[in-house]
């Protein structure tokens, strides 16, 4: 085999090894490679003072009321969130559907306020803002007008007559 | 295994380990077996976080926040990785925040002091001497500064590789990096221990 030192992927059945994960095969292997590999024997015996110096490392057992403290945490979010949902909750149990509703109503007013659903009407052509009166409508216009005329004259002309 | 806890990773199909399908149920609302998964991961992650950070007090308010931050993200949770990846994915970002902040530094000083970190070592079936005491504490401490003077990523790769036994992909998983990445940190970590603890064998 090739140096373990040399080549990553060895390197890293070198450190395998250390931690004594190696299977029965691969660890005559690698102890017939340090037989004859003084640099490898070195790097095996400083890793395994390294290995037993960390598995010496004990950490301090957890404290006994971790479990509790946690729970209480969980606790005090979920009623914090009870507290902020809770003035809602019987009006949305009672009257659901029509705050719905009311929400939904408000909601489309909105967006029908923001995007106006007709379009925009085309612009008309000015000729069609300004009346037009077409010739053969002036003769009956014009008669009318003096009838008018006549009546009003006949109506001053009775009113004379009755102050007299 | 039911179908659901299986899930497609990078294109693999894998069958999910039991964490995940207890998170499942959690998501479900079962609040036992929230309680069963503190059970099995409460002194692992105390104990990986009290290593990243070294104070005891420290690490467990870390480690309430990563129970708390599984809790939330119940309903959200997708079996997408193996759960400890996952689990220890959130205690490392904790942990590195907190040293990037230097929360811990102002109970650093009382770490040099505090015997309560330290805990209760039968060395042989008869009670240490004295001098057996003072010896493990010294080489303790030995221990503690060689890890705690390597950089952040070393230090949590060497404290997921060395304590939890996590493989190399899962620890690349939580570095967010390849994992020759992670081989070439480790390589590099017990290098640089090897340089200062040597001399223990």
């Amino acid at each position: 085999m090739k140096c373990p030192i040399e080549t990553a992927e060895n390197a890293e059945l070198l450190l395998a090894y250390c931690a004594r994960k190696l299977d029965a095969e691969s660890t005559a292997i690698i102890e017939r490679h340090m037989e004859i590999c003084p640099a490898c024997r070195e790097f095996s015996s400083g890793q395994r003072a390294v290995w037993e110096a960390l598995a010496a490392w004990e950490a301090a057992p957890v404290t006994p009321d971790f479990d509790r403290r946690l729970y209480q945490r969980i606790d005090r979010e979920v009623s914090w969130w009870n507290l902020l949902v809770r003035p809602f909750r019987p009006a949305l149990l009672r009257q659901g559907v029509p705050i719905l509703a009311a929400a939904c109503l408000v909601v489309m007013a909105g967006v029908i306020m923001e995007h106006p659903a007709s379009a925009p009407p085309a612009a008309q052509p000015q000729s069609a803002q300004v009346e037009t009166i077409q010739p053969d409508q002036v003769e009956p216009a014009l008669d009318a007008m003096h009838m008018l005329g006549e009546f009003s004259y006949r109506v001053r002309g009775d009113a004379a007559d009755s102050k007299m | 295994m039911p179908e659901r806890v299986k899930t497609d990773m990078g294109g693999a199909t894998a069958a999910l380990d039991c964490d995940a399908e207890l998170m499942l149920r959690v998501k479900e609302g079962d609040g036992a077996s929230f309680g069963l998964l503190l059970e099995k991961h409460r002194s692992p992650v105390v104990h990986f976080l009290y290593r990243m950070v070294q104070n005891h007090a420290v690490a467990e308010e870390l480690a309430q926040e990563v129970f708390l931050r599984v809790y939330r993200s119940r309903s959200s949770y997708e079996p997408t990785a193996k759960f400890t990846t996952w689990l220890f994915r959130i205690a490392t970002h904790l942990a590195l925040n907190s040293l990037r902040d230097g929360k811990n530094e102002r109970l650093q000083e009382r770490l040099d002091n505090d015997s309560s970190d330290l805990p209760a070592r039968q060395v042989s079936d008869s009670r240490p001497s004295v001098e057996q005491k003072m010896v493990y504490r010294v080489r303790l401490e030995e221990v503690r500064q060689a890890v705690a003077a390597l950089p952040e990523k070393q230090r949590a790769a060497v404290l997921m590789h060395k304590y939890e036994e996590l493989e190399y992909a899962q620890i690349a998983r939580v570095l967010r990096c390849s994992e020759s990445a992670v081989k070439s940190l480790l390589f590099r970590a017990y290098e640089t221990l090897r340089a200062r603890l040597a001399h223990m064998a």
